[in-house]
This record gives C-alpha cells, structure tokens and sequence, in this order.
C-alpha cells in the first residue's frame, strides 16, 4: 500500500462528559462542517483493563458518536469527537485516543459524578485533558480550587468556565487543551 | 476490484438509498485484510488516476469523488452512511488500485503518544489565527 504522511496531517482531539452535558453543542461549535455522525466497530478486546487474558474472545460492537472537523491550515486538519458518554464504552476509547492530541471533560456542575470516568480514563493513560464547565444555572457558584479539589484533579489540569453554545468560548476551551498538550510534551521528555 | 460487476449493467440508482447491501460490494469484508492499519482520522486524496473511477461501483466511486479533496476515513463512512470499519475496506482497496493515496498521522513521539511539539505548536498558531 503506498503511503504518504509528509504532506497532510490529520490530528484528533475527543470530547468527553457525561450524557446531556454538551458534547455535540461543543462539536458543533467548532466544526467548520455541522456535526456528522458515524458507526464506529470497535474491539472490546481491553475490556479486563490491563489484562487482555481476561477476555479470550476479542468481539466488536458498534457505536455511533458524531464528529468535526477543523481544517487548521494547507496540511493540518483536526477531527473532534463526542465520544459515547456511557461508562459502559469507557473500554472500547482506547484505539479513539491513541495518538490523540488530548481531550477535552466537559463537567456539569449540578452532575458532577458523571465525568469521574473519564477524568479517571484520562489520567490512567496519561492524555492531557482540560475539565470544561459548562455554565449551566449555578455554576458561576464555585471556583476551579473547588472544582479542582471536588474532581481530585492532578495540580497541572486546566479547568476552564465556558459555554459550549459560544464559539469563541468554545475556541478558547481547545486551545486551552493545546497548549496544556504543549507544556506536557516539555515535562515528558 | 471494483468495475467489473452489476454497475455497468445500467441500474438505476435511488436516490438515497442502496440496491445491493454494502457489505456485498466489499465482499463481506469489514476489516481491511492488508496495509498500515488505519486510523478513522487518516486522510485519503485522489490520484490522477482518480479520475477514470466513473466505471467504479457506487461506493467506490463514491468514496473517490469525496476524495477529490482531504478527507478521512470517518468523513467517508458518515457520508456514504456506511460503518467506519466498511469504509477502511473501500478506501484500502481504492489505495491498493492506486486511485487514492493515504496520508497517515504523524507517528507518536512523545512518552503520552501524542503528537509532536512541533505538530502542537502548529496547530496552537492555526487555531488562534481561526
């Protein structure tokens, strides 16, 4: 198969978050294409979490999630995905954030129990993440250092207020999430 | 490969809808059975020989029209309404025939798997240039 990566790149970040919290109005937002939805297979071969012997059977199941796209500049074009928010497809993300540029929580402060999975997936594979609250009624209310300490967040992780209705706010979320990338890239090498 | 089968004989396509079920136009296939393993981000373009696929078969001139400029995998699969997994085995049999070209992401360099500082920093510039 001829293959050639030197010209166009495409890069991808996930949006994630508990049901109801925004992660299509946040895809829509900032897709320059209105939010397109596919069905994705995918393997549930790390379903014992580190132990793939616990699963002998790998089996395939199919989810739908939408998606957009930004197309950065001539090369460089970045994919945004709402990814399912039922825990119970935490297990099938792993081949979505593989060489991902990292993820962005989206947290609704009235619910915050509902992102604990995927700060918890986040952390675990060491992708950066920014927590993105989104101003629902009553979450101008607290500050990040309670947000921050009710989450259990590591001391590094960006937690941003936002609106995932506004593209500006919606813009300044990602590129948050981008320079965290960014600054981790310094600290891991 | 495609082109050799039931599209020349001169049905006529719906509009929005499908006469033989994809899965029977890639033969039963949902996994592509060779090449690089594809990401549902990677990108496909056309070749010059791109523009003899009118005698293909719906999806895979589909796929190749849509291809006319960047577009990844995923895009392909929600716009022919197709599973991801089909539209990896179209495009990879459209890469082996040489009417696409794949252009894969960057190989992780970073210890988190990331992209690399450089790929970051340009991708910071254009978004806030948006």
């Amino acid at each position: 198969m001829h293959a050639d990566s030197t010209d166009l790149i495409p890069l991808k970040v996930l949006i994630a978050g508990g049901f109801g919290v925004g992660k299509t109005t946040l895809v829509r937002s900032l897709s320059e294409i209105p939010p397109l939805l596919t069905e994705q297979e995918m393997t549930t071969a790390s379903v014992g979490v580190d132990d793939p012997g616990l699963v002998p059977d790998k089996t395939t199941t199919t989810v739908a999630m939408d998606f957009g796209r930004i197309t950065v500049d001539g090369s460089l074009i970045l994919y945004l995905f709402g990814t399912p928010g039922q825990a119970r497809f935490w297990f099938m993300w792993d081949e979505l954030a593989r060489g991902s540029v990292g993820a962005v929580v989206l947290v609704d402060l009235r619910r915050v129990d509902d992102c604990f999975p995927a700060i918890d997936y986040f952390e675990n594979r060491r992708l950066p993440f920014v927590v993105a609250v989104n101003r629902f009624p009553g979450s101008d209310e607290y500050d990040s250092e309670a947000v921050c300490e009710a989450l259990a967040l590591p001391d590094d992780c960006p937690v941003v207020w936002m609106d995932a209705r506004d593209i500006g706010s919606s813009q300044e979320t990602l590129i948050r999430l981008v320079e965290h990338a960014l600054s981790r890239t310094a600290v891991t090498t | 490969m495609a082109g050799d089968t039931a599209s020349a004989a001169g049905w006529v396509e719906p509009r929005g809808g499908r006469v033989v079920p994809v899965y029977a136009v890639t033969g039963g296939r949902t996994r592509a059975n060779d090449g690089p393993d594809m990401p549902v981000e990677a990108l496909v373009t056309a070749t010059e020989a791109g523009s003899f696929a009118a005698d293909l078969q719906l999806e895979y001139r589909a796929t190749v029209e849509l291809a006319a400029s960047p577009v990844s995998i995923v895009e392909i699969g929600a716009s022919l309404g197709v599973p991801v997994g089909v539209a990896r085995v179209l495009v990879s049999d459209l890469v082996n025939a040489k009417y696409l070209v794949v252009h894969l992401p960057p190989l992780p360099t970073t210890a988190g798997g990331g992209p690399a500082p450089e790929i970051l920093e340009r991708l910071l510039e254009g978004l806030r240039a948006r």
